[in-house]
């Protein structure tokens, strides 16, 4: 196993990721990375900080009877779960669907590049 | 002394012990020893971070505090999902793509400089030492409550078992135990969550009602546990950052052979421990219908055996073999989560002495490798004792503060460093040991004065500083950073580690 993954790292030039860096590939990939996560890091921030925060300074409000005897509190609990639960799902195919295509576009370049050298 | 528990444990000792024996023969290298061959499956490590993930602290910890103190215990059992989030998000994938053992490999491999290397081992050990003092002494409790062994004998034991485990069998056996101690907690956690539904037809909101008026109007408000309001923030913020500072969870990312799989396996453990997390609130609230607050409050101290009391009373009570049967089988479950946690915790702090301290620093890499697994197995084998003796020396201090400490000094010190590191062409090692340095000083420095350690002497308002080390921290790594100086030789380098971070070329190449 260990060596198997050695050869296949092997294979590239030292300084491959030189034009891998410059290259608009690259950006694009960066980019597209940047404009699905920067999204989905301010919604858990925010869901999730805001819960503490209520839960230590808006303690009565929290206390809001919805369904019975759950109030406002354990229903934005609950929702922290769903949300996190979502965001990995909407992560998880974002990153299968878009980035892994593009990183193996930035991949196969530096390969083509470190064989020419 | 129950004799089902005894039983139940007996045969989950055998199995991990015939495990180990199975995973001693096929740990020869570093990267078997430190990675299990980095060759984990997505579900296979994803149920070892569900192992490496819920300690006792969550197993019998948040069933508890919610049962004693309502909303709070709840507030403490979904901030371990969420900080996944984080852990998805900006930690896993770029971890796995640029370090190979160690949390130390990824500072040092950015920052090149024996400083840098040296604060992170400095924060690893710390964190784990603190996590691993109270893991040890709340075995050394439930073991001498379980089997009427004493209090010393029952935490030599546990240390003697975590000891064979890392030692023996490195990571691929600690892997493993993870993975069934998972399948058996979430199988308890199953069998608890259908007996306790199907005592109110299957309609949880019977639960808050009747915990509501059993224990009280303010019982489902929070602040019951968590006095002042800064504390809710710092227990929110320790665990959002906290978990991607904490070495003994990260290291399982190196587990698995490729960035993807590292990403499936957290989608994994985000689905496997996060159901259980629910869970305990739902156990908590039943645990006070099924029981009520009088019985649950007596002989109970914080809260840590309400959910096998309540596995005795749903299995048809005390004095009932399905009572004892399920006692037993909650039992043995506890006793394993807190073996699978501590040797993840042993194995991760020996990655820090003999990879980190010994190969990397002292001797600058130049070790045969066959001396760094012996040199590995045994710091496992010191560490574990030292870790033995702290967790005697603990009997009847409170440690449950350490806890705390553990997850603030991950969120303060450990992950901005990591963070900046991956993510930050400015940062350098001046940043990385001031960083380090501020984060871990004023998350120990207020803890130990707080009410956590002081009580009612405390000179500083709360228990969890979290919320006053964390910028502290941050602020000690920018200042760090600008004070040092630019180099433009190690920011031009930041253009190859943003490369490395992406695509994981050459990620299999120290």
């Amino acid at each position: 196993m260990g060596d198997a993954v050695k050869l296949s790292g092997a294979q590239i030039a030292p300084d491959a990721w030189i034009d891998g860096i410059e290259s608009a590939e690259f950006k694009t990939l960066i980019d597209a990375k940047q404009r699905s996560i920067v999204p989905m890091i301010v919604i858990y921030v925010v869901g999730y900080i805001g819960l503490s925060v209520l839960a230590g300074f808006a303690r009565n409000f929290l206390g809001t009877k919805v369904v019975g005897a759950v109030n406002l509190g354990f229903v934005l609990i609950a929702a922290n779960y769903a949300m996190s639960w979502v965001l990995a799902i909407v992560y998880a195919r974002i990153s299968a669907n878009r980035h892994d295509p593009l990183v193996k576009v930035v991949i196969d370049k530096a390969h083509a590049g470190g064989r020419a050298r | 002394m129950n004799l089902i528990t005894v039983a139940m444990f007996a045969i989950v000792l055998l199995i991990s012990l015939g495990i180990t024996a199975w995973a001693a023969r096929r740990t020869r290298t570093t990267v078997d020893f430190y990675a299990a061959g980095k060759g984990l499956t997505a579900a296979q490590n994803g149920f070892a971070l569900a192992g490496d993930w819920c300690s006792a602290a969550a197993f019998l910890g948040f069933t508890g505090l919610t049962a004693l103190y309502g909303m709070d215990g709840a507030l403490y059992a979904v901030g371990p999902l969420v900080a996944f989030c984080t852990v998805l998000f900006l930690i896993a994938e770029p971890l796995r793509n640029t370090g190979t053992y160690t949390i130390g490999d990824v500072i040092m491999y950015r920052m090149r400089q024996p400083p840098a290397l040296a604060a992170a081992i400095v924060g690893t050990i710390v964190i784990n030492l603190a996590y691993l003092i109270p893991q040890m002494a709340g075995a050394g409790v439930l073991i001498k409550l379980l089997f009427g062994f004493r209090y010393d004998v029952s935490v030599m034991l546990v240390g003697l078992g975590m000891i064979v485990y890392v030692a023996a069998g490195g990571m691929l056996a600690t892997s493993w135990v993870q993975i069934i101690k998972a399948v058996l907690m979430l199988g308890a956690g199953a069998i608890v969550l259908f007996l306790a539904l199907a005592g109110v037809g299957f309609d949880p909101l019977v639960f808050f009602a009747s915990a509501e008026a059993k224990a009280g109007p303010n019982f489902l408000l929070p602040g019951n546990l968590l006095k002042n309001p800064f504390d809710e923030v710092s227990l929110g913020l320790g665990y959002m950052l906290g978990l991607a500072g904490l070495p003994h969870v990260m290291t399982r990312f190196y587990t698995v052979p490729d960035a993807t799989t590292a990403r499936r396996s957290v989608i994994w453990v985000m689905f496997l421990a996060g159901a259980f997390f629910a869970c305990t609130t739902i156990f908590g609230v039943a645990a006070v219908h099924y029981l009520g607050p009088e019985a649950l409050r007596v002989g109970n101290p914080g809260g840590n055996l309400t959910l096998p009391l309540l596995a005795q009373y749903l299995g048809g009570g005390k004095d009932t073999v399905g009572g004892q049967l399920m006692l037993g089988f909650v039992s043995a479950v506890a006793v394993a989560t807190i073996l699978a946690v501590v040797a993840g915790l042993t194995l991760a702090t020996s990655g820090a002495v003999a990879n980190d301290l010994y190969v990397n620093l002292f001797k600058k890499g130049k070790v045969e490798e066959h001396r760094q697994v012996m040199v590995a197995r045994v710091t496992a084998v010191l560490v574990g004792v030292i870790a033995t003796l702290l967790g005697i020396l603990a009997e009847g201090v409170n440690v449950a503060v350490l806890v705390i400490l553990a997850i603030c000094i991950a969120a303060s010190a450990n992950f901005p460093v990591l963070v900046l590191s991956l993510f930050w062409r400015r940062f350098n090692t001046g940043g990385v040991v001031g960083g380090m340095g501020l984060g871990l000083i004023s998350s120990v420095g207020l803890a130990l004065i707080g009410p956590g350690y002081l009580g009612a002497n405390a000179i500083w308002p709360l228990v969890n500083p979290t919320v006053v080390a964390l910028p502290l921290g941050i602020l000690g790594a920018v200042v760090g950073s600008l004070l040092a100086g630019r180099d433009p030789e190690h920011e031009k380098r930041f253009g190859e580690v943003t490369f490395r971070i992406q695509t994981g070329l050459r990620s299999n190449h120290p």
